[in-house]
């Protein structure tokens, strides 16, 4: 068993020309993780795949591929293995020559090729699909097939281009739990690229949120989703209420802002250094605010803010509220589908409540 | 109700449609025919169906050679021609470098200056170096008519292949020789047998430049030219002609349906609308 | 906003392996020295550059090649397009066969392109196969028909009795010249102007249709301007190569075919004056790089290829 990260990046950077793709971008990947990187299209979450995989060179520092420099040795001399976006299955070879494609070149002897082949096509789901041509099979067998092509080689990491992007809403929640389980079942290193803040929530051990070239904040996905560390990362994940707020005072390990006689809004300082008469932009999630109807009085010591329902939208589990609230400013609030939700109302006035550590500061300025 | 044409319109334009490949293989078919006729001379009266002329024909050495000598050349031709061409097409669609208007350019000015010219620059060059002229002489700008077919016809198969599927070939251990030997070529090999198929189609027909730099070879056209010069021809020409055009028209036919159908088969795997494989190669003249 | 730029749809080109140069080398080289150089030392020839070559050649530098070509009232005939000159002879014949080729290509294409359906690309083939065949054997086959004790005219007089004699202009005249050169190149004017025709978007149709349009106007203002790239495309195509024509004006345009492309030949055989014979091949190259200036930006491999 391997110690030492499977994959470092180091101060990697890539520009095409005058554009910048990657910029200075760092991360170490251990044995057997779940990473993804998560970004829109163009912040340089594709590039820097490549240049792990060898098709892209990078134009400063380096990568290591389990401690071994890789910066130089092209992609057929890599111990990763790529599975591509949209599949790119040989189609005049068949599934079981597809999967066995890279063994051949590693001259495995044909028993152990033939063997490793099923195992994998069993791992997948897919035995007995050895004879078939990859322009038979659906898009969700060629995925697994792809797959399987990849992961055969028992590669140092496993890349996965954007493989989900091509599939079904219905089929890609499948394969999301088949990857995990097929990843947990190999122990393999997976580095998967998304866009979908879903799909990068749901599978992933860490992820790296990448904007224009950096990477915004690396963290286990409860880490990222809750306190997103950046406006960039909050508004790309999940949906997000942002609200200025003047600091008024600070209480301990808080910082307050007072509105009107009745109403004020409590967030954690974390470290950002707040300081009285400075604004901040605060976060908080809708589905951690809750929605008091008249004569409800929230508990606790957290954030209360009054309004008045702007709009229902029923979206079946959930319920969204829109309020327009006292600040002057439009918040989200999200609840479960029940009998409670059902009777709020457009035009309602209410007042929202939120814990102070379900909130956090994203920027400040003075 | 169809925008481009009303119910007449269309029926008139079939017509013409029908009326064109009558007039298009009518000389053909009317030659084919009078090559069975037992006379002397491609005319009326009808005297009666033989096929002496294809037997004379195959009997006759002068012709039977011209044949041999346009086939030998033609094969040598088209395997130079399909060789080059295979790497000019990868360079004009896979990859972008400096010059490449201008190097596309050359590879395809030739179908756009008239023979003429080129059989005197060849005659030229030729006697400029002291070069003897004959099949090599013929070989060599018989490549240089045809590169630029052969590219055209290879380009747009190679504009279909996904440069995903040449990457996935590296990614699991190939390096680019292996890479283009089991994947690329595979799926390349339709467009290249219509390729070396339509540059022998070129090469056996040529007559412009063969009469500026064949020499005292005899190839096929040459033939038949110095034929089609005398006041009366070779009764067993239209019988050979018959054949040559049967079998070229079946040869060429054959090579387009198969390069159709392979065609079909790469875009039924490609479900999804992959990245654009390459750029346009333009005329930059 | 700073932009990295990429968004997923950018091309991917494969990175390693041979270099770009590498892999065109050998064909850009055999056509360099093959055609390009050729070509130059055309020009050089003309100009008394290059010598030795033929018995009447001038030794040193000179322009009496060029002199004597445009001066020559054969050959040039002055500037007169519609004189006698070798030269506008040639260009006559070749706008001639361009137009009557386009004209009967255009509906012929235009059906397949717009109303043949899944047809359409069988029909296409059966349409270019003949032009894929041989060119001298097609010649071959017009001249046994059209000669004076060909097909026609023996069916004509003999068979069915309603002529006296042969039909004269049938051949061995400009008509015969038109009417082959232009059988010839028909298929692969057809080309172009279908793949330009099918490239365009028949919601236009609809839209101009919808706006008022009745069907021959939205031929008029909608498909045949947009038709146009691929129009010039063909014409261009047949127009540069039959300039220089000299095979079938000789075979079925008897003596009154001898061509620009006939006098260039001839200088290199008969003549042997073959600076002279250079001259006017330079000549022709000029005139079809001006031709490309002008007209080069419609030759979109591409509309060729299909």
């Amino acid at each position: 068993m391997n110690e030492g990260p499977a994959i470092t990046i180091r101060n990697v950077s890539k520009f095409f020309g005058d554009v910048v793709a990657v910029d200075d971008v760092s991360l170490e990947i251990p044995e057997g993780e779940f990473l993804t990187l998560l970004g829109p299209s163009g912040c340089g979450k594709t590039t820097t795949m490549r240049m792990i995989a060898g098709f892209e060179e990078p134009s400063g520092g380096s990568i290591l591929l389990r401690g071994t420099d890789v910066v130089g040795i092209p992609p057929h001399k890599r111990e990763v293995n790529m599975c591509f976006q949209h599949y790119a299955l040989f189609p005049h070879m068949t599934v079981g020559e597809n999967i066995a494609y890279g063994l051949k070149l590693k001259k495995v002897p044909r028993d152990e090729r033939a063997r490793r082949v099923d195992e994998m096509l069993e791992l997948v789901g897919l035995s007995g699909y050895g004879a078939r041509k990859p322009g038979q099979l659906s898009g969700g067998q060629q995925q697994r097939i792809a797959l399987a092509r990849a992961l055969v080689n028992r590669p140092a990491a496993l890349l996965l281009d954007e493989p989900l992007g091509a599939l079904d809403v219905k089929l890609r929640l499948q394969m999301r739990l088949e990857l995990k389980r097929i990843q947990h079942e190999l122990g393999t290193t997976f580095v998967f690229v998304t866009h979908d803040q879903e799909e990068a929530l749901s599978m992933s051990d860490r992820i790296a949120v990448m904007n224009q070239g950096h990477i915004d904040q690396l963290g286990e996905p409860r880490q990222v989703y809750q306190h997103p560390e950046t406006p960039f990362v909050a508004d790309f994940v999940g949906v997000l209420n942002a609200l200025e707020v003047r600091i008024d005072a600070l209480e301990g390990a808080d910082a307050l802002m007072r509105v009107g006689d009745r109403d004020r809004i409590v967030v954690p300082t974390a470290e950002t250094g707040v300081s009285v008469g400075a604004t901040a932009l605060v976060a908080v999630r809708p589905e951690r605010v809750e929605v008091l109807r008249d004569g409800e009085e929230p508990d606790g010591a957290g954030s209360r803010l009054r309004g008045t329902v702007a709009q229902v939208v029923y979206l079946g589990t959930l319920t969204q509220f829109h309020i327009d609230t006292v600040l002057g400013k439009r918040l989200i609030a999200h609840r479960l589908s029940d009998d409670r939700a059902g009777e709020i109302a457009q035009g309602d006035e209410i007042t929202l409540t939120w814990a102070r550590e379900d909130a956090s500061i994203l920027h400040t300025s003075d | 109700m169809n925008m481009a044409a009303s119910r007449s319109g269309r029926g008139a334009l079939w017509v013409a449609f029908w009326l064109l490949v009558v007039f298009l293989y009518a000389p053909i078919l009317i030659l084919i025919i009078f090559s069975f006729n037992d006379r002397e001379l491609v005319s009326f009266p009808w005297e009666g169906f033989t096929t002496r002329w294809y037997h004379e024909f195959l009997a006759n050495e002068t012709i039977l050679k011209a044949l041999k000598t346009s086939a030998w050349i033609a094969a040598g031709a088209s395997a130079v021609t399909t060789a080059l061409a295979i790497p000019a097409s990868i360079a004009l669609s896979r990859r972008r470098f400096f010059g490449k208007g201008l190097v596309s350019g050359f590879l395809l000015a030739p179908l756009v200056v008239p023979l003429v010219v080129l059989g005197t620059a060849m005659l030229i060059l030729f006697n400029y170096l002291g070069f003897p002229f004959g099949p090599l002489t013929l070989i060599i700008g018989h490549v240089i008519i045809a590169l630029p077919f052969a590219i055209l016809t290879i380009v747009p198969r190679l504009d279909r292949i996904p440069v995903a599927l040449e990457e996935a070939g590296r990614d699991l251990g190939a390096n680019w020789w292996t890479t283009f030997r089991t994947i690329t070529f595979p799926l390349l090999a339709p467009a290249v047998l219509s390729a070396y198929l339509i540059s022998f189609t070129i090469s056996f027909d040529e007559i412009v430049l063969a009469s500026f730099i064949a020499g005292s070879t005899t190839t096929f056209p040459v033939y038949v030219y110095s034929q089609l010069r005398l006041p009366t021809q070779l009764p067993q020409m239209p019988a050979v002609a018959a054949v040559v055009l049967v079998v070229s028209t079946i040869v060429v036919s054959l090579a387009e349906i198969v390069r159709a159908r392979a065609d079909r088969a790469l875009d039924s795997v490609e479900r999804v609308a992959d990245e654009p494989a390459a750029e346009v190669v333009g005329v930059e003249v | 906003m700073a932009t990295t730029g990429l968004t997923s749809r950018r091309r991917r080109r494969p990175s390693g392996g041979a270099s770009s140069w590498g892999i065109v080398a050998a064909p850009l080289t055999w056509v360099i020295v093959f055609f390009v150089t050729p070509v130059i030392m055309i020009a050089i020839y003309s100009v008394g550059g290059i010598s030795g070559l033929s018995p009447n050649d001038i030794e040193e530098w000179t322009i009496t090649p060029w002199k004597d070509f445009t001066t020559s009232p054969v050959y040039m005939g002055g500037l007169n397009p519609l004189g006698s000159g070798l030269f506008w002879k040639s260009i006559r014949m070749s706008t001639i066969v361009s137009f009557t080729s386009l004209v009967l290509a255009y509906p012929i294409a235009y059906l397949l392109a717009m109303l043949a359906g899944k047809r359409k690309y069988t029909l296409l083939l059966i349409i270019i196969v003949p032009f894929l065949t041989s060119y001298l054997l097609r010649v071959l086959a017009w001249r046994v028909l059209l000669n004076p004790q060909g097909v026609i005219n023996t069916f004509l007089v003999d068979t069915v009795g309603i002529l006296n004699g042969p039909i004269p202009w049938l051949f061995n005249s400009s008509f015969s010249i038109y009417l082959v050169l232009s059988y010839v190149w028909v298929p692969f004017v057809a080309l172009p102007i279908f793949v330009t025709l099918e490239g365009i978007d028949e919601h236009l149709l609809e839209a101009s249709s919808d706006l008022g349009a009745s069907r021959w106007k939205i031929f008029r203002t909608v498909t045949l301007p947009l038709s146009m790239p691929g129009v010039i495309a063909g014409f261009i195509f047949v127009f540069i190569p039959t300039i220089g024509e000299f095979i079938t004006p000789q075979l079925v345009g008897g003596p009154g075919g001898f061509m620009f492309g006939s006098a260039i030949q001839s200088a290199f055989s008969f003549g042997l004056d073959w600076q002279f014979g250079s001259a006017m091949a330079m000549f022709l190259v000029f005139t079809v790089a001006i031709l490309l200036a002008i007209f080069g930006r419609y030759l979109n491999v591409r509309s060729v290829a299909g």
